[in-house]
């Protein structure tokens, strides 16, 4: 796969971006400049480094262990049709995907038809970690996220169930 | 006539009377009668005496201070006479505070632990309280005494250069190691402690209390760790014991109740004593029905109305089985709790302990693992993390280790509270070098492992008697292996020829110590040997040699730095290439295989060990940098890396760490252990800590564990991650510090101002296998 991803770093191993061991992918570029963000370096459209999908996806496989891969950010979905490439791709390889984003899921549904590849990433995407982070509502001891509006949300259950599972 | 004097050193030197003069002159000073020239006169009767002396040739320093003092008297300068005296006195004085030992004495005396890394050489010691001074002042002395008088010259020599590292040699002419305890056969009958016995215990609170008590009084025969290798089979017993017991008195009050009659205790005691004379029942944890039948049955002959029975049953099954569970959590609480507070190893230290438990499968014993977990989970008093005992859980396919196995459930808590307390540590029984000895329903051939990672159980002496119970190490001695490869210049021959003599040394020092540890006599060890822990020593009288039965120990060889030693011979380490993976593994393979050699020459158990240094690592980088200046990757930290682990500095995948450290577990028989470092709170995420306990036990590792940061705020009493500001009180860190615990070979220690100055930079340079890397597809 030769589609291109901006990116502004990748974590090798983590355990604090969503359950079991995972890759972490950070997408450069980012709208939301939420005050008091974790990464605010990531926030330029400009800035990061170019990659193919392809050599996310070597990456990925030289290690046994990875549970799946988390697309944290900047923000994912500006990028959304090469993280859809890249999940189509990872799902190949019995992984499972956690996507990080500063919009909230309705909000995605809403306007998935407006903006190319929202629908497919958020289709290839078993959890969903959404809303902006929120300063006041920062929260040290919240397991996978930053602020308490944040939901960990399960895309396939809500999916089926027509409501909103929430994980926390 | 004298021409030379013999000084305090041995030398001798030219003859020369002005010295006396002027020590005879500097008295008369100090006297008040100040005169040079009666001094001189006083010297020539001085030597004139020495002339006459036909014994004496050369005289020695001391000599001709005892004739001057004798001149003095004798001639009427009694006060000149006295300050002579004291003079000499403080001379002597002054030059005794000066030899090396007394230095050291100062320096533990009147150095704060902070600022003196010989008081923090050993992270559990308080060096700043009375008796952990005491305890150091003991050591030190011991350590110089063995030196000096006991070491064969080149044994002190290579010592004392950093050759070799004779590990624990203040303890050498006293005791040997460690010792796995077997707490069901000790417990049998009760036993002595010395003043008084102690009988069989009746309760899971005394099964409790009496196996600290044997952890401590072992503590006090031997320097190393005290394991107990069956925590889970051994305590079961005391729950038995307690259900039967709540059992009866819960039927009895429902009986009393229910059927209006009295006197039911006797007439209960007397059933439950019949079914058990006759048919061997008993209440049981879960209900024998056998038991229950006959019971009802018995019953029956004095109450009719078989409802009561059945309701009293009923609610003493119930309730018996609550109590049980609740007093066995309380003594597991109480065990922990005691095991981190009696300071009763040399006066100033918890000992060293460690219990194995996860296989025994039986009710009982699954709640005993239960609740010492849960105990540990809850933590101390104020939800301190517990530094003893370790803990090692044990993992065993068909067990414990897949779902479906009965224990499983136990795997899973295990892992939950390694996640928050650091401890247990996991011990792999199907790795193929551990799961040759294990034979199904005999604990005694489950490895098991004592605290920081020794491992005991093959047997060479007596292949009969491959077990872990009643057996141990008795003495250690690590090699220098990047001096050896710094030596070498890169050329391997030159590197592996040099590295046989150095275990041609350890070995020969090795047998030396244990010709001492054979000569003892069982009286040396009351309680090791006194009370039958040790294997086969309950075969012997009080006064009997132990040296046959000490040949069930091992003497064993460990080393440190390979990653350093690799660096030296071919520029990278085994975490870098495959090439210096592949002679990592020669090395320590022909290490062990020089060590199976010398067991089969000797008819004893020679072993190799990966040795966890902590003083260690900084002494042995210490010196090797000043013969051989700072190099990069190997003299340029303030420590070497143990034993086979990859340098922590070094950033690697979890998976890749675990996979080229595993096979060096087969080849260290003696103990090993690998850790990996985790970034982050993995009680949030214990399908990530699972996996990575499966992981090792895939790869054929034996012992492992997780380290990740355990903080905690005194304050508020949150344990988790804390950065500058609690995140459960939001308390900034200001005069009341944030507790840090963090590992140290092997053991927790409590706050990292204990660490010595070597482990602190290592811990400083610890890489969390899991953290953040920029963009890199190498």
């Amino acid at each position: 796969m030769k589609t291109i991803i901006r990116i502004a770093g990748i974590i090798k191993e983590s355990i604090v971006d969503g359950p079991g061991i995972r890759m972490v992918v950070f997408a450069q570029g980012c709208k939301h400049k939420c005050p008091g963000c974790h990464n605010p370096e990531t926030h330029s459209f400009n800035g990061g480094t170019l990659v193919t999908v392809d050599s996310i996806l070597e990456l990925a496989k030289k290690n046994p262990l990875l549970d799946g891969i988390t697309f944290s950010g900047g923000e994912p979905f500006e990028q959304a049709e090469a993280f859809a490439v890249l999940a189509q791709e990872v799902k190949k390889l019995n992984l499972d995907i956690v996507t990080y984003t500063g919009y909230t899921y309705e909000y995605i549904l809403e306007n998935s038809s407006r903006h190319r590849g929202w629908g497919a990433l958020l289709d290839k995407t078993d959890i969903l970690v959404d809303g902006r982070y929120e300063a006041n509502k920062r929260n040290l001891l919240l397991k996978f996220r930053g602020s308490e509006n944040q939901r960990i949300i399960d895309v396939k259950r809500t999916k089926a169930e027509k409501r909103i599972v929430i994980l926390n | 006539m004298i021409t030379k004097i013999k000084k305090r050193d041995g030398r001798e030197v030219p003859f020369n009377i002005e010295k006396i003069t002027n020590a005879i002159f500097k008295a008369t000073r100090a006297a008040g009668e100040e005169d040079y020239e009666t001094a001189m006169a006083l010297a020539e009767k001085v030597v004139e005496r020495l002339h006459k002396d036909p014994d004496i040739k050369v005289p020695g320093v001391e000599e001709i201070q005892d004739v001057v003092e004798r001149v003095l008297i004798e001639e009427g300068h009694a006060r000149t006479a006295k300050e002579y005296i004291l003079y000499r006195a403080e001379r002597t004085r002054v030059r005794e505070m000066n030899t090396r030992l007394m230095k050291i004495y100062e320096e533990l005396t009147f150095k704060e632990s902070k600022d003196n890394d010989l008081k923090r050489e050993n992270a559990n010691i308080d060096g700043d309280t009375a008796m952990g001074t005491m305890l150091k002042y003991g050591s030190e002395g011991a350590k110089q005494f063995c030196e000096m008088f006991i070491l064969k010259p080149e044994h002190a020599k290579a010592h004392k250069d950093g050759d070799i590292h004779i590990h624990d040699l203040d303890f050498l002419t006293l005791t040997t190691t460690c010792c796995q305890i077997d707490i069901i056969k000790l417990f049998k009958d009760g036993f002595s402690t010395g003043h008084g016995h102690l009988r069989e215990p009746n309760d899971i609170h005394s099964y409790s209390a009496l196996a600290c008590i044997a952890i401590q009084s072992n503590q006090n025969d031997q320097h190393g760790g005290q394991s107990i290798p069956n925590f889970d089979y051994g305590m079961a017993l005391g729950v038995a014991k307690t259900y039967a017991r709540l059992y009866r008195q819960n039927l009895v009050k429902a009986l009393e109740l229910l059927s209006g009659k009295e006197d039911i205790t006797t007439l209960v005691n007397t059933i439950t004593k019949k079914i058990a004379d006759e048919h061997k029942a008993y209440p049981t944890l879960v209900p024998n029905e056998k038991y229950m039948e006959l019971e009802k049955k018995y019953l029956r002959e004095f109450i009719s109305d078989a409802d009561i029975i059945q309701k009293a049953q009923v609610f003493a099954v119930e309730k018996a089985g609550a109590e049980t569970d609740r007093n066995t959590y309380q003594a597991m609480e109480a065990f922990i709790h005691n095991l981190n507070t009696m300071h009763s190893r040399a006066g100033a230290q918890v000992p060293f302990s460690s219990i194995n438990y996860g296989t025994d499968t039986s009710p009982e014993g699954r709640l005993v693992i239960k609740n010492i977990l849960l105990a540990t989970e809850a933590g101390l008093g104020n939800g301190e993390t517990p530094i003893f005992p370790v803990h090692i859980f044990k993992v065993k396919e068909g067990v414990n280790y897949n779902p479906g196995d009965p224990n499983y459930d136990l795997f899973k808590l295990a892992c939950r509270v390694s996640a928050k307390r650091l401890f247990p540590n996991f011990s792999f029984l199907d790795a193929p070098f551990n799961l040759k000895y294990y034979r199904p329903g005999r604990p005694e051939t489950e490895i098991a492992y004592m605290g920081c990672r020794t491992r005991v159980i093959g047997n060479v002496y007596d292949s009969s008697r491959e077990i872990v119970y009643g057996r141990g190490n008795l003495s250690f001695t690590t090699i220098n292996l990047p001096r050896i490869a710094l030596r070498s210049n890169k050329d391997i021959n030159k590197f592996f020829a040099e590295l046989d003599k150095k275990i041609d040394l350890v070995i020969e020092q090795l047998l030396e110590r244990f010709e001492i540890q054979a000569c003892k006599k069982v009286k040396n060890f009351p309680f090791l040997m006194g009370q039958g822990v040790w294997i086969d020593s309950d075969k012997l009288g009080w006064e009997d040699e132990i040296r046959e039965v000490l040949k069930h120990g091992t003497l064993t060889t460990g080393f440190i730095g390979l990653a350093e030693c690799l660096k030296a011979l071919i520029g990278k380490h085994h975490g870098e290439s495959e090439e210096a993976q592949k002679l990592g593994l020669e090395i320590v393979r022909h290490m062990r295989k020089r060590m199976d050699q010398a067991s089969k020459k000797y008819n004893l158990n020679f072993t190799l060990i990966a040795t966890p240094a902590e003083g260690l690592a900084g002494r042995f980088v210490k010196m090797d940098r000043k013969i051989f200046g700072s190099l990069e990757g190997i003299t340029d930290k303030e420590y070497y890396t143990n034993s086979f682990h990859i340098p922590v500095y070094y950033e690697m995948s979890v998976f890749d760490k675990i996979r080229i450290e595993a096979p060096y577990h087969e080849l260290t028989n003696a103990g090993h252990i690998t850790y990996v470092e985790v970034d982050g709170d993995p009680t949030q995420n214990l399908e990530a800590f699972e996996k990575i306990i499966r992981a090792m036990k895939e790869a054929g590792i034996g012992y492992g564990s997780v380290n990740h940061p355990v903080d905690r705020d005194p304050v508020c009493g949150f344990t988790g991650i804390i950065g500058n500001k609690c995140p459960f009180c939001g308390r900034e860190e200001g005069e009341v510090k944030f507790e840090r615990i963090r590992r140290i070979t092997g053991y927790l220690v409590g706050t990292i101002e204990r660490f010595n100055d070597a482990k602190r930079a290592e811990e400083r340079d610890r890489v969390k296998h899991m953290s953040f890397c920029k963009w890199g597809l190498s």
